[in-house]
Parts: structure tokens; C-alpha cells; sequence
């Protein structure tokens, strides 16, 4: 007995010790400002602290596509110029040349965007065009004119565009098929990590100035944003999220054929204002910007004919402004690009309310990529403190239970409590982990809590029951195979444990990741940090029980 | 007061040989697998086209559903709503009232959302779009299949022999088609809670037939005392298991315990298939894997049965 060591000396139970404290310490004590303060660190998900959240899909693709240029030229120049004669005739690696009937000017050539033109008179009364354009810009360009959307290329990769918008790789197949071209796999449905770090910055800035801060934003894969937010009921929530759309100015052409003028990105906008009367919105455009719409007001003819080529704002496809330029603004506009501009959105009440509208409209662009409502949830503050507590009752009542059922097996106190405080300890651990990573303890990571438990408890039942035989403690040499066997036995059940649960890590968005991850690190906590100090306690413990036992015995 | 009876094991063990054993979990295993059927055939689908073998929650399906107190009938509510597409409405323990709707315009749901958090208490909203959940849908049957398989997979590394790994995995399978099918009867649909269960399930029910299955091949002694001991030890551990899950699903049901409480879900659901799948694991741990093993022992390591137990065997208290 006496040169038995003390079991709170022991390493494994030091470490439990050590890490006992250490997850106290991080639950309690934070530090921030040059000042430690004291106080729960526990991090809270919106099921229990009240609020809402909401799943948002970024819309786009990323596909590697090759395709003929000269082909793509050849049948972008016939519906640009109107011109079925249009005739290739040399393809070099930065240019190509064809020639055209009809007559035309390079400012024309150049303005539809798929490179710098070089004209000359063709021998046969035509007009030959020599284009400094290569294989990945002509793609490029004739996606961005046939899927009416943005499309960038992915840089380091060869002809990898980053498609914005929801499109399919049979409807991009398709659509490459005339031009010689093919998607080469795999097509990916998302968007860069690049895309969408920006569109989750741009989200969080957004969220930041209407006054929620620090809205933890999750990214998920490429293509998913988890937004929580405390506090905020879910309509609120899905106004803020989807009003930071995509916002662009579009001028008409003729009756309901428009195009693009620009992006929100070049526009910053002002407060509305009152003018004699008339509600606007003031927006400043930036130097391209103003560059862009002063060429489209060109190009399209609104600088001589104002009112059949309006200016069509939209967000997300949605027209939230539709009027004609000014005749003053159309005038000036022919001579230098304007940057200040005012929406004028009518007189009285309706003109102002309108002016806020627009306003909001014109703040929330520059998304790069539209989103998409995937899911969302709200729990009210008061159902969320609710959960809380319930969940503290229940944890308490299935410990109280399983200590009854325990007490009822082993009958003693100094296997029991050892096994209550093991089991207790574990808990500590894990929300001293969860609390470090900043993992948000919500519903289903305390139910995974619980789980983890709940193997716990079993595994400590087959350690105690494995090396006691029924209440008896072995001579050491004894004890150390049995409890080799214990733990045999205990990896195996938790190495099931741990594939079993290891889809969860990857499927969906996450919705029982923390489930998961709680899971997965509790049994690791166990196996590795808590059952083997459990094994040394009781061995400690029970050596003075058994020794009086078979003093009584004998 | 004793936690476990050790003259019913005892009787248990000595008296059942293996056929005995393995009838009992045999019918109920079949019997399992037709409810699935009829689900799957009848009630989710067609002969021609059979849908899941368990009702698929909104999680999987895609929808809105509001739970909300209410002192209301489910049918005074639907009339409440009659201007919305209302799917269903129904009691959800105590005064909490469940509505379901439909597909709805943008403004139809911001008017609905605004007039519920308005006019009633402890509101939780939960939207999921439809191709979402779809595909949802074939990522839990996926993840529930990879894990089961990966859970084999790990069986027959440990156990390294046909036939005791063989009889794990039965009784694992057996314990998640006993537990799904218990669904059906009671009316559980396939929720993320559930789903995460399942794979709970998995890993876990194999816990005691991993105890048994070791106990019996890797260790000396008399067959039948290394059942008894496997026994005493499996049966405490589901047993304290399944008290603390009851006291889980009794305060995560809502009102039953004390009326201010109120249902929560994901545990609700946890719970409760966890309870299923441990009942079945009983049956299947000590009567289908106890059976296949003693089958399997008796046939080929018939030297075992003989061996005497080396020392005078401690009574157990």
C-alpha cells in the first residue's frame, strides 16, 4: 500500500487535471483590450441564443472549355453585322482576320468587345478586319454574349472560366457545339475561393453598416455562405441578405432589347436629395464607369434621341429604375464623360419614398455573384433561452438517471463517483475545446454532447468490469493486461464510432457538421485523455477497498 | 436492488442453443424489412415505383414549416392562413401548433412570416429550399450507406475472421432496420436529427457485439462463463444507456414532464431512434450475434467448450 502512489499523482490523471483547467480557463477567462476579463466564453448558436440564419448559394460555375476561335468570330460577326458572307482568312495565335461586304468603322469593331480592329479596303469592294484577339478572350467573349452573364477567367489555368451564373454543363455543351468547342471535365458548380471570399466581404461589409456587427458568415465548400444573425427576426434577415444583389445599368437599344452599360461596382451612391420639388438619388460613377455609360449613351444613339433609349437600372434582374437621360445630361455627355449623376424619382411623398428605395438599391450592388435562398430558420430570443435551459434539465436528469443505474451495478461509491466525475469531466473538455476553436454550441452539437456521453459512460463500464471481474482488484501485473484487453476492445468500438460518423464531415452544408465534429472529437477526448486516468483512478481507489475485502475474506 | 439478474443470464445462457437464439431476432428482422416494404410500396410510392422506406421530413423534402403557441385547433389555424398555401397543421406537443406551407411568392412569405411573429409566441421558421433537399436527400442515403460500410470495414480489421465479423455486421444492420421501421410505425420522418442518429447507430450499436465478440474469441475459459461476463457488462451498458436517452426524449417531447417545457427537435428525434436501435441491439448483440458466434464456435473451435477455467473465478457482486 504504501508504495502505492497517490492517483492524483499519476500522470494520466495529471493530465486530466492539466486539461481540466486549461478548458476552465478558456470557458472563463478572456482577454481583450489589455484587460482580462472573467466571465462564460461559450459561444452560443442562434437555435439557442435567438435569431435567425440563412443558407445562401453562390450562383456560377467553373469549366474548362476549348473551342475554334475563327469559328467563334465568324458567327458573332454575322449577327453583329448582320452579314452572312463573313469569311475567315488567316487565324495566327494573337490575331485574326476576315473579311465583311459590308462597310463599317473600327470604333463599330471595337466597341463589340472582342478586340482591337485593324481595317483595311478588301480587293472586292468589302472591308477586311484584322482582330488582335486570341483563343481564350474570343471564348470569353462569346460566353459572356450568348449566357448574358460575366465570365472570368480562372488565372494559371488554361481556358478555365469562372461562369457567373447558374448554368449547366449539357446547356454550356450546347451552346459551345457550333463553335467547334466542348466543355473538357470536370465541370464545377460553384465559384472561385476568390469569388467567394469577395462576395462574402462585400456580404459583411454590408451587414457591418446597417449596424449588425460581427455576423459570423461560414463559407462552406466554394459555392455555400451560412449567415447567422442574432437577435434579427428572418424577414429582416432575408432582406439584408438578398438586397445586396446585383445591381446594373442597362440602356435600351430598341423596344425591349437593351444592354449593358455597367456594374454597381463603378457607381457609389449619394443620399436622396430634393430638387424644386423632385425627389433623386445622387450616385457618383467612377472614371471607367462614367467612361462606359458616356459610350453606350454614344453607340446606342441617347445623346441625340434621350427618350427612346432609356437608362434601365436593375438589381438582380429585377428593374428598379427606368427613365431617359436628361436632354441637358445627353447634351453634355457627347463631350466629356459625366461621373455625377442624379435618378430623379418624382415629386411628393411617392418620389421620396421612391428615392429611399433607390437609394437602398443603389447601396446594395456590387455583389459579384447573385445568391440564392437555400435555407433559413428563426427562433425567437425567449423559445431560444427555452431550449437552454431545457437542454441543461435534461443533460442533468440522464446524468442523475445514470448515475442510479450505475449505483444500482456497482454499489460502490468509490467506482461510481470516479465514473461520474470521468464522465463530467469529458463534458468540461469538449466545451474547453469548442470554446478554443470558437465552434458555436448549438442544438445539435450539445445533442452530440450528449452522445458522446453516453459511449463514454459504456466504455467506462467495460474498463471497470474488465479489470475487476466483478469488484476485485488484481495484482498489478494482472491489472495491466486486463486493462490492455479493456482498451482493445474500447479503440474498436470507437474507431466504429468514428467511421461511422465521418460522412457527416462532408455531407450537405453542414448541417450536422458540429454534430459531427462534437462526436468525433469527444471520442477522441475519451479514448486518448479521459478513460485511461479514469483506469488509474479506480485502480487506486479500489486497492485499499479490496485489500480490507480480503482481510475480511481471510 | 440489482441492475442486472444474474439467474435469468444464467438460465438464459445455459438453456438457448443457437437456434433458439437466432428465431426470435429472424422473425423480427423480416418483420422489419416487410414494414419497410409495405412504407416504401404503399405509402411512399408505388409497386411500379417505390418511394423511401421512411416518410422524408421537410428537411428532405424542401418547404416551410412554422411552430408557434397556440391555443388555436389545427383546423381553426388552417382557416387563420387560408389566404396562404397551407399543406397542413397540426399539434405539436402541448399548446405548440405546426404549419406547413407551400411554395409562395416572395411577398406572400415575408406577409406570412411578419403576421406569425406578430401575433403569436416563441416562433421558430425553418425554410428549405425544394433542389436543395433533394439533394439532401441522396446525401444522407449516401452517408448512411458509406458509413455503414466503413463500420464493416472497420469490423473486419479488427476481428481479421469471416464469420464472427459477419455476425457483427448482421446484427448491426438489423438493429438499423428494426429502428427505421419502428419509424414508420410511429410516425418519425427522416429528419437531420435522425439521420444523424442512424449513423449514431451504427458506430455505436456495434459497442456491445465488438465486447461480446472479443470476450469470446480472444480470451481462455469456459464458453458459457464468458457469456455470462459479456452479458452482465453489455447489458449495464445499454441499460444506462437507455436510461439516459429516456430521460433525453421525455424532456426534449415537450409537456409531458412539466408543462413549460417544450419540444426540441433534433433531440426528440435523436433520442428516440437511438431508443429503437438499442432495444433491437439487445436482441441482436445476445440472441443473433451470441447465436452466429455460438454456432461458429461449437463447429470449429470445439477444443474451447473444454477448457477448464484456470483459476477458482471471482464471484461477481
Amino acid at each position: 500500500m504504501n508504495d502505492e502512489i497517490s492517483f492524483y499523482k499519476k500522470p494520466r490523471v495529471l493530465l486530466v487535471l492539466l486539461v481540466l483547467l486549461g478548458s476552465i480557463l478558456v470557458m472563463t477567462v478572456s482577454y481583450k483590450n489589455g484587460e482580462i476579463n472573467v466571465g462564460s466564453n461559450l459561444n452560443y448558436g442562434i437555435d439557442i441564443q435567438g435569431g435567425s440564419w440563412l443558407q445562401l448559394q453562390l450562383q456560377g460555375a467553373i469549366a474548362q472549355v476549348t473551342a475554334d476561335e475563327a469559328k467563334i468570330i465568324q458567327s458573332e460577326f454575322i449577327k453583329l453585322l448582320n452579314d452572312p458572307t463573313i469569311k475567315i482568312e488567316e487565324t495566327t495565335y494573337n490575331s485574326i482576320t476576315f473579311t465583311t461586304s459590308k462597310q463599317t468603322t473600327q470604333k463599330t469593331i471595337d466597341n463589340f468587345g472582342f478586340g482591337k480592329a485593324t481595317i483595311t479596303q478588301a480587293p472586292d469592294g468589302g472591308t477586311r478586319i484584322s482582330l488582335a484577339t486570341n483563343r481564350e478572350f474570343a471564348i470569353q467573349r462569346y460566353l459572356e454574349n450568348n449566357l448574358k452573364a460575366e465570365i472570368v477567367r480562372i488565372p494559371g489555368n488554361q481556358l478555365t472560366f469562372e461562369i457567373r451564373k447558374t448554368v449547366t454543363e449539357d446547356e454550356l455543351n450546347i451552346l459551345l457545339k457550333p463553335v467547334d468547342g466542348r466543355v473538357i471535365p470536370p465541370f464545377t458548380v460553384g465559384v472561385s475561393a476568390q469569388t467567394r471570399d469577395e462576395t462574402k466581404k462585400i456580404l459583411e461589409t454590408k451587414l457591418n453598416s446597417l449596424g449588425l456587427k460581427e455576423i459570423p458568415i461560414r463559407t462552406i465548400g466554394n459555392n455555400y455562405l451560412l449567415i447567422d444573425l442574432a437577435g434579427v427576426d428572418i424577414n429582416t434577415a432575408r432582406d439584408i441578405a438578398s438586397k445586396p444583389g446585383k445591381f446594373e445599368i442597362r440602356i435600351q437599344v430598341t423596344g425591349n432589347e437593351t444592354e449593358h452599360v455597367l456594374y454597381g461596382t463603378d457607381i457609389t451612391p449619394g443620399l436622396p436629395e430634393k430638387d424644386k420639388d423632385v425627389w433623386g438619388v445622387s450616385f457618383v460613377l467612377s472614371e471607367a464607369g462614367a467612361a462606359a455609360l458616356r459610350d453606350a449613351a454614344i453607340q446606342y444613339g441617347a445623346v441625340t434621341a434621350p427618350s427612346s433609349h432609356n437608362l434601365i437600372m436593375t438589381l438582380d434582374e429585377n428593374v428598379v429604375f427606368d427613365a431617359p437621360l436628361s436632354p441637358d445630361l445627353a447634351r453634355n455627355i457627347q463631350s466629356v464623360p459625366v461621373k455625377n449623376l442624379v435618378a430623379t424619382t418624382g415629386a411628393g411623398d411617392e418620389g421620396q419614398q421612391k428615392a429611399n428605395q433607390l437609394q437602398i438599391h443603389l447601396r446594395a450592388g456590387a455583389l459579384p455573384v447573385k445568391v440564392d435562398v437555400l435555407g433559413a430558420g428563426q427562433v425567437s430570443a425567449e423559445l431560444g433561452s427555452k431550449f437552454k435551459s431545457q437542454v441543461l434539465i435534461a443533460g442533468i436528469i440522464a446524468l442523475i438517471l445514470v448515475a442510479i443505474v450505475v449505483s444500482l451495478r456497482y454499489k460502490q461509491p468509490n467506482i461510481v463517483i470516479p465514473m461520474l466525475a470521468t464522465s463530467f469531466s469529458e463534458v468540461i473538455m469538449i466545451l474547453g475545446f469548442t470554446t478554443l476553436v470558437g465552434f458555436q454550441l448549438d442544438l445539435p452539437t450539445i445533442t452530440g454532447i450528449i452522445a458522446v456521453i453516453g459511449t463514454g459512460i459504456d466504455h467506462l463500464i467495460i474498463i471497470t468490469d474488465e479489470v475487476l471481474a466483478g469488484g476485485a482488484m488484481p495484482p498489478d501485473k494482472v491489472y495491466k493486461s486486463r486493462l490492455t484487453k479493456a482498451f482493445t476492445i474500447i479503440f474498436s468500438a470507437a474507431a466504429t464510432v468514428l467511421v461511422a460518423m465521418s460522412p457527416l464531415l462532408i455531407m450537405g452544408f453542414g448541417a450536422l457538421r458540429g454534430f459531427a465534429v462534437i462526436t468525433i472529437v469527444g471520442v477522441l477526448i475519451g479514448v486518448f485523455i479521459a478513460r485511461p486516468a479514469y483506469a488509474e483512478v479506480i485502480q487506486s481507489m479500489l486497492v485499499e477497498d479490496t485489500s480490507k475485502k480480503f482481510a475480511e475474506d481471510d | 436492488m440489482n441492475l442486472i439478474n444474474e439467474k435469468v443470464i444464467d438460465s438464459y445462457v445455459k438453456n438457448f442453443n443457437f437456434k433458439q437464439m437466432l428465431i426470435y431476432p429472424v422473425i423480427l428482422l423480416i418483420v422489419s424489412l416487410l414494414i419497410l416494404a409495405y412504407t416504401s410500396f404503399f405509402v411512399q410510392g408505388t409497386i411500379t415505383d417505390p418511394g423511401s422506406p421512411v416518410e422524408l421530413g421537410m428537411e428532405f423534402q424542401g418547404g416551410m414549416a412554422m411552430i408557434f403557441d397556440s391555443t388555436k385547433t389545427p383546423d381553426q389555424l388552417k382557416q387563420d392562413f387560408s389566404a396562404y398555401p397551407v399543406i397542413q397543421a397540426r399539434g405539436y406537443g402541448g399548446d405548440r401548433k405546426l404549419v406547413q406551407f407551400g411554395p409562395m411568392t416572395d411577398s406572400a412569405l415575408t406577409e406570412v412570416t411578419d403576421k406569425i411573429n406578430s401575433e403569436y409566441t416563441n416562433v421558430e421558421i425553418r425554410q428549405m429550399g425544394e433542389v436543395v433537399s433533394k439533394s439532401l436527400q441522396g446525401q444522407a442515403l449516401k452517408a448512411i450507406l458509406f458509413s455503414f460500410l466503413g463500420m464493416a470495414i472497420v469490423v473486419f480489421l479488427i476481428f481479421k475472421t469471416f464469420v464472427p465479423s459477419v455476425a457483427v455486421v448482421v446484427s448491426a444492420f438489423a438493429d438499423i432496420a428494426f429502428a427505421l421501421a419502428m419509424m414508420d410505425v410511429f410516425g418519425i420522418a427522416l429528419s437531420m436529427g435522425t439521420v444523424a442518429a442512424l449513423l449514431m447507430l451504427i458506430g455505436y450499436s456495434v459497442d456491445t457485439d465488438i465486447l461480446l465478440t472479443t470476450r469470446l474469441l480472444k480470451r481462455k475459459g469456459e464458453l458459457n462463463d464468458k457469456i455470462k461476463d459479456a452479458m452482465k457488462t453489455g447489458m449495464t451498458m445499454t441499460i444506462t444507456t437507455l436510461a439516459a436517452l429516456t430521460a433525453l426524449f421525455l424532456v426534449s417531447s415537450g409537456s409531458y414532464l412539466f408543462s413549460s417545457f417544450t419540444r426540441i427537435d433534433i433531440i426528440r428525434d435523436v433520442s428516440i431512434v437511438l431508443i429503437f436501435g438499442l432495444i433491437a441491439d439487445i436482441i441482436n448483440t445476445w440472441m443473433t450475434n451470441l447465436g452466429i458466434l455460438k454456432w461458429y464456435m461449437e463447429k470449429y473451435k470445439p477444443s474451447e467448450k473444454r477448457i477448464e477455467t484456470p483459476k477458482k473465478r471471482r464471484q461477481a457482486t
